[in-house]
């Protein structure tokens, strides 16, 4: 089964323009200009349930309001969406019970409260009964190692142990989906790899499908199957991790290697590179 | 049996495939509140700071009106001297108690800074979440005003004459309910940020309304042609309809106060749920 659906999605923003100075801040008042930016353009594509997608992009790409409309935040332009067969412009609330989120440069913990306190607070907005949320709280905290601190108020974690406790408190109410957004930015080398060992397991023993965006190239090497690059707000690559690496011709990063195979890495600048020139 | 269908029926009961809860829709607002309460009794102390305006500002209403009333039992506007000052510590109670900046600042920051994507994409409704959210601010602030409003009131002015002890819950349930209706049509003017670029000016004017027409003076110190107008804005059930009852408490005006209060949230609460909605498809929110 299809967890996620996405066919001809498209996503206009205008944004103000003004002149510099002081005769371009009246003129702006005057007479306002905008720009449109289309930030995504008619995007198509699907994900099967348990599926582990990596959707990348250079800045600007067009990745977080993809996530934005698909989590029911943004409502499209044209095209639909579908997750778990909802449709998020229309029943947004009733998505929320089966999806979770994790945005690496947002915290969604409440940060005068413990681990614990937050954990049964969502528990309560996902309307969890408060067995249900103990067992879960357990569960959780077992798998991914917060014993040590989940009594300690959240303002005064480590930025590693608050993204673990950021990954708990999103899959409190057992998402089918869940959507990670630089999930492990900012964090050292070896609790990136404790993260992403935690969101692997996680996979295969809840079935979760996973929707990740990340900079960082080992969180799709360790994390995913498959590789959607987006540009400009379209797709121009979705592919698995494996056949890129091994069939996407790269000659500057061969070269310089002098490896018959580049890295994923050196593909994607590759990919950047000439979706920029062309 | 039937009590679970009927929950079910209503929709109280929202349980997904293999969840085992028994969800009471209110029962997540309730944690928020709970939640929101606990972190504002941390900062009680901070509260405590802005006694000194409050017991300023009513020292020279004190002074004012002992002032104005030249002989002992005069009536202006039908108010005695220790009724007016009175009306005016509990308005200004009313006002500095539920100064909170959840649904005013807090709003049109999370709507201009796109936070507000953080805060849609959860199984609840973001203006209940941020009414919830003012209520256990509120919740902290009001009680400690109110206690402060009691002793300066008592030693400087004297206790309030014929103050019917019966009436205090309906007092109560007034002050509460002129709070919400405050808190829901701020709450209307911060979600036109969906629209403009800062909906603070219309804050300030909306303030402004209520702080000087509203908590000053009692609506029967206005001119005869204005009050009927007064009574049709919010400083009649946001602050002089509470204010009123306290000082001067009649069933009659009970009753007709919180009529008007329950018609006033509901129209406001439509409001507040129709600007969201529309408001909601014109969020701008750029980057990750």
């Amino acid at each position: 089964m299809q967890a996620i659906t996405v066919e001809n999605l498209s996503k206009t923003f205008r944004v103000k323009r003004k002149e510099k100075g002081m005769y371009g801040s009246i003129k702006a008042i005057v007479h306002p200009q905008t720009e449109e930016i289309r930030a995504v353009n008619g995007v198509s594509f699907s994900v099967e349930e348990g599926e582990m997608l990596a959707f990348i992009g250079p800045n600007g790409a067009g990745k977080s309001t993809t996530i934005k409309m698909l989590t029911g935040i943004l409502y499209p332009d044209g095209g639909k969406a579908e997750v778990m067969g909802i449709d998020p412009t229309k029943k947004r609330r009733q998505l929320a019970y089966l999806i979770g989120t994790v945005f690496g440069q947002k915290e969604q913990l409440w940060t005068h409260l413990t681990p614990y306190d937050n954990f049964r607070f969502f528990g309560a907005i996902y309307d969890l009964s408060e067995r249900e949320t103990e067992r879960r709280i357990g569960e959780l905290a077992e798998r991914f190692g917060l014993g040590n601190f989940i009594d300690t108020p959240v303002r005064n974690l480590s930025l590693g142990q608050r993204i673990r406790c950021e990954i708990v408190a999103s899959l409190i109410h057992k998402p089918k989906v869940l959507f990670l957004d630089e999930p492990t930015i900012g964090l050292d080398p070896v609790v990136k790899e404790n993260v992403r060992e935690l969101i692997k397991e996680m996979n295969k023993e809840e079935q979760t499908t996973i929707f990740l965006t990340s900079h960082d190239v080992g969180d799709i090497e360790k994390l995913c199957r498959r590789i959607i690059i987006v540009n400009d707000g379209r797709i121009v690559m979705d592919d698995s991790v494996e056949h890129l690496k091994h069939h996407y011709p790269v000659k500057e990063a061969a070269q310089a290697n002098e490896d018959s195979f580049a890295s994923l890495e050196e593909i994607i600048v590759e990919i950047y590179k000439s979706e920029e020139s062309s | 049996m039937r009590r679970v269908k009927r929950e079910f029926a209503s929709g109280s009961l929202r349980c997904q495939a293999g969840r085992e809860a028994r969800c009471l829709p209110w029962r997540k607002y309730a944690v928020i509140y709970g939640s929101v309460l606990l972190e504002n009794l941390q900062y009680a102390a901070n509260v405590a700071m802005g006694f000194f305006s409050y017991f300023v500002f009513i020292f020279i209403f004190i002074k004012l009106w002992e002032y104005m009333y030249r002989t002992p039992g005069e009536l202006i506007a039908g108010y005695t001297k220790e009724q007016m000052i009175w009306y005016v510590m509990m308005t200004e109670m009313i006002w500095f108690g539920s100064n909170a900046a959840s649904v005013a600042k807090e709003v049109s920051r999370d709507i201009r800074g796109g936070n507000i994507a953080y805060l849609m994409n959860k199984p609840y409704h973001y203006t209940l979440y941020i009414l919830a959210k003012y209520t256990g601010e509120w919740s902290v602030r009001l009680p400690m005003y109110a206690a402060l409003a009691a002793v300066i009131g008592t030693v400087m002015v004297g206790p309030l004459p014929r103050f019917p002890l019966t009436g205090v819950w309906a007092m109560v349930v007034c002050v509460v309910m002129g709070l919400t209706i405050n808190a829901v049509f701020k709450l209307c003017i911060s979600l036109l940020s969906f629209w403009i670029e800062d909906a603070t000016p219309f804050q300030w004017l909306y303030d402004k309304l209520i702080l000087v027409l509203g908590t000053m003076f009692p609506v029967e110190i206005f001119p005869e042609v204005l009050q009927p107008l007064f009574k049709l804005t919010p400083i009649y059930t946001v602050c002089y309809g509470p204010a009123k009852l306290i000082v001067d408490f009649s069933l009659k005006k009970c009753v007709e106060i919180l009529a008007a209060q329950a018609v006033y949230l509901a129209a406001g609460c439509g409001l507040m749920f129709l600007v969201y909605r529309k408001g909601v498809k014109k969020l701008y929110v750029n980057g990750g």
